[in-house]
């Protein structure tokens, strides 16, 4: 392997050894078993996949084994940006200054695009590995094909990958795609809840078209029609080299700057919309009016927040769609599904605006610090702000369902709004704090990725259930009296309680702000090694 | 005959233009650069030397026209003249996570020096820029002048021929710059290019042989220092001249 592509690996170890001052050891260990767990699950399926191929007969593999190589391709190709992420990618913008030949990034680009794959080489090995097995199957069927299907595998993704790069650049292109992937994810769910069509099952209960590279790719792993898919897989392969080379290299070459300054000269909103932002200062004085208007300014033109602002109502009521119509009495469950789609969407649009409420602003963020303003005043333009988008996010997610003729009883609606809203107070609450212990840079121009780390991102899946617990209260006070004045009066009694832990927790995050106020500040302004993940 | 025994100069630019979203950020900029040469390249804000600069390094293609450096085409053939050139860009290239020592280990081994090599230079140019008292800090940690300081270090340490920098004393003290300013100096007596923009006027005024003024774009005036002021003019005096500035002093009532 040529020395420079070892110098960046070993930097990248280096990068990754030296962890950063906001999260510490605890939160690489938690790290590293949420990545056990993940890659442990995956090596399940791939226990699956060798028992699968180990025993069943030829005939059925035959048809088996090509459909199981098209999940794997579409997994590799689809999942990373269906998990918000494109994965990691070389920093090209740094290393373009050193003489490194373009052979080397692209082997680089490689090797991470088998990184980014992984799941599926898990999959493949167990898959292969039971084909070995299998008596009935020529042994050196899987171990041509195989290694032919990852290399082809590779370097489509490769080619995807920098095409979607390039065309993620184009703001308005970025948006819509994203969003349509975001909509894809939705695919699966729908069909799984709908049952599948008899014509797409009877479509996979036959051997896919001849010419696709996983069909090659499984007739070769079973060594039938050895010459012709030989040939056809190592075409697809030469194809998908071109492909992926042809990109990078565009890739390289391509002027994100120039792009960037032609989104820029889009002119700024004006009229109904600034009269909207400037609102703010009809309520409020300042600084707490100039704060809110502010982060609505800038929320309203931060591509990361608008897809989720937008998946909220759209993505949101795709996801329950099949339960609703699973459900044997949608009304008769009292047209709950409303409620269901606004508190999903308050988890989605948490991760904007509540779990990291400095990460877009970045090192500006010290601002805040240099500015005579006292703290609790910027927590709350924030806060208020989080509150302001929720209750629209709201709006939208009612207006929605009364499009897609959902049951709205007028008083499930406002049961929306009061359960949401509580929450939402508990939500602020632990966020404030989160915001000040874990905080992190996010590109407020990235559609994709996530805002918080990997350690907050588990301690949330442990705080949710908790912090829903004074909802799920009232709920059980109305299945236990039957009476909706209890469960009212039970919220009531949450929202105060909220309001109290809200106090508590806004004067622990001052305290916080206090303490941390230069590591807050240093985490907000760093940048990663060669190899970055988005 | 004697021309082609002439060394190509280090930087020759023909017509260069960049244009972002349909405005030039450099339009028909023509210059060049002989080798061995302390080239100042000057302009207000948002003249484009940031961009020309980016261009010369082979960050940003240009729009058109070509570059020549040390002789090869940019970016024909990037490989070769990022070899033989050292730069400090004006954003950060840093990579925050690593030490200052690891960082340098690793640009001298992305100019493919040996890791022996590397390291025992990335070692002794830490002391020389007086950034080893702390080996295990983070660049994350660094001040500004300590990451400039560093970013100097790299641009040196596979020693190169012509140097490409982007406002280097930005944020550095009065040692730090002093240290830069005459490693700076001993490298052109040894007959490296070096090509700088700069906003401190005093600075290029007393380190560099020719200047280059850049206004919107275009070249203004590019000549040597002596013959670029008039009389008793001081380089800002010159400067201010050439690129239409001159104004009365006007204030706001309130301030």
């Amino acid at each position: 392997m040529p020395s420079q592509l070892f110098a960046i690996l070993w930097a990248q170890w280096k990068a990754l050894r030296n962890f950063r001052p906001a999260e510490g050891r605890a939160g690489r260990l938690l790290g590293l078993l949420m990545a056990l767990i993940w890659y442990g699950m995956w090596a399940m399926v791939g226990l699956g996949a060798y028992l699968a191929t180990a025993t069943l007969d030829p005939e059925r593999l035959r048809i088996g084994v090509p459909w199981g190589l098209m999940a794997v391709f579409f997994y590799w190709q689809l999942a990373p940006i269906l998990s918000a992420s494109l994965g990691a990618t070389i920093d090209i913008k740094k290393l373009l200054l050193y003489p490194i030949p373009v052979g080397q990034l692209f082997a680089m680009e490689l090797l991470l695009r088998a990184t980014a794959g992984m799941e599926m080489l898990l999959v493949m090995a167990g898959g292969a590995a039971g084909l070995l097995r299998n008596p009935a199957i020529p042994f050196w069927g899987p171990l041509v094909a195989v290694p032919l299907f990852i290399a082809f595998n590779l370097f489509t993704a490769a080619g995807v990958r920098n095409l979607l790069e390039r065309l993620l650049a184009y703001k308005h292109v970025r948006e819509a795609l994203v969003f349509l992937f975001v909509l894809a994810a939705a695919l699966p769910q729908i069909l799984i809840y709908s049952g599948m069509p008899r014509r797409l099952r009877g479509f996979f209960s036959q051997s896919p078209f001849l010419l696709w590279p996983w069909t090659a790719g499984g007739h070769l792993a079973l060594a039938e029609r050895v010459l012709p898919s030989l040939v056809l897989l190592a075409v697809w392969t030469a194809l998908a080299y071109v492909f992926g080379l042809v990109q990078f290299h565009r890739g390289l070459h391509f002027d994100f700057a120039a792009r960037a300054a032609a989104d820029r000269n889009v002119p700024r909103d004006r009229g109904f919309v600034e009269a909207l932002y400037r609102a703010p200062r009809l309520l409020l004085s300042d600084p707490l009016a100039a704060l809110l208007e502010k982060e609505l300014r800038s929320l309203s033109r931060t591509p990361r927040f608008r897809l989720v602002f937008l998946m909220g109502f759209s993505f949101g009521v795709l996801i329950w769609w099949p339960l609703l119509h699973t459900s044997a009495d949608p009304a008769g469950s009292g047209g709950s599904f409303p409620i269901l789609i606004s508190v999903y969407a308050l988890v989605l649009l948490a991760e904007a605006v509540i779990w990291n409420v400095f990460g877009f602003d970045r090192s500006a963020a010290q601002l805040y610090f240099s500015a005579p303003v006292p703290f609790w005043k910027v927590l709350a333009g924030k806060n208020l702000a989080a509150l302001v988008v929720i209750v629209l996010e709201i709006t939208l997610v009612m207006l929605v369902c009364v499009l897609v003729r959902l049951p709205m009883p007028a008083p499930k609606i406002l049961e929306a709004y009061l359960v949401t809203l509580v929450i939402c107070l508990y939500l602020l609450a632990a966020g404030n704090l989160t915001s000040l212990y874990y905080p992190r840079p996010v590109n407020p121009e990235h559609s994709l990725g996530r805002a918080s780390g990997g350690k907050v991102a588990l301690l949330l899946l442990l705080t949710y259930p908790v912090l829903g617990i004074p909802v799920l209260l009232a709920y059980a006070a109305r299945f236990a009296f039957d009476s909706q004045a209890a469960f009212y009066g039970v919220l009531a009694f949450s929202a105060a309680c909220g309001a109290v832990v809200y106090g508590v927790a806004m004067d622990s995050a001052l305290a916080t702000a206090e303490i941390r106020q230069e590591r807050l500040l240093a985490a907000l302004g760093e940048s990663s090694g060669p190899v970055v993940t988005e | 005959m004697e021309s082609m025994l002439e060394p190509s100069p280090a930087i020759s630019v023909l017509d260069l233009r960049k244009v972002y979203a349909d405005k030039a950020a450099v339009d028909g900029l023509t210059l060049s650069v002989p080798r061995g040469c302390f080239f100042g390249f000057l302009g207000p804000n948002g003249a484009g030397k940031t961009t020309t600069i980016r261009m010369l390094m082979g960050l940003a293609p240009p729009t058109s026209g070509s570059i020549e450096v040390l002789g090869l085409p940019m970016p024909g053939r990037a490989v070769e003249i990022k070899r033989k050139i050292g730069v400090v860009p004006d954003e950060s290239v840093l990579f925050d996570r690593l030490t200052g020592r690891e960082f340098l280990e690793f640009v001298g081994r992305m100019y493919t020096l040996e890791r022996r090599v590397a390291a025992e230079r990335a070692r002794e140019l830490l002391g020389l820029f007086e950034l080893q008292s702390s080996p295990k800090k983070l660049i994350a940690e660094y001040s500004k002048g300590m990451r400039k300081r560093l970013a100097m270090a790299a641009a040196l340490i596979h020693r190169p021929d012509l140097f490409l920098m982007d406002e280097p004393f930005e944020g550095v003290d009065a040692v730090g710059a002093r240290l830069m300013k005459d490693l700076l100096i001993d490298q052109v007596r040894r007959g490296a290019t070096i090509f700088l923009t700069s906003h401190v006027l005093e600075v290029v005024e007393r380190l560099c042989d020719r200047v280059a003024i850049i206004h919107q774009g275009r070249l203004v005036m590019e000549g040597e220092m002596a013959g670029l002021r008039n009389g008793s003019e001081t380089l800002e005096d010159a400067f201010v001249r050439l690129v239409g500035a001159e104004r009365t002093l006007e204030t706001l009532d309130w301030l």
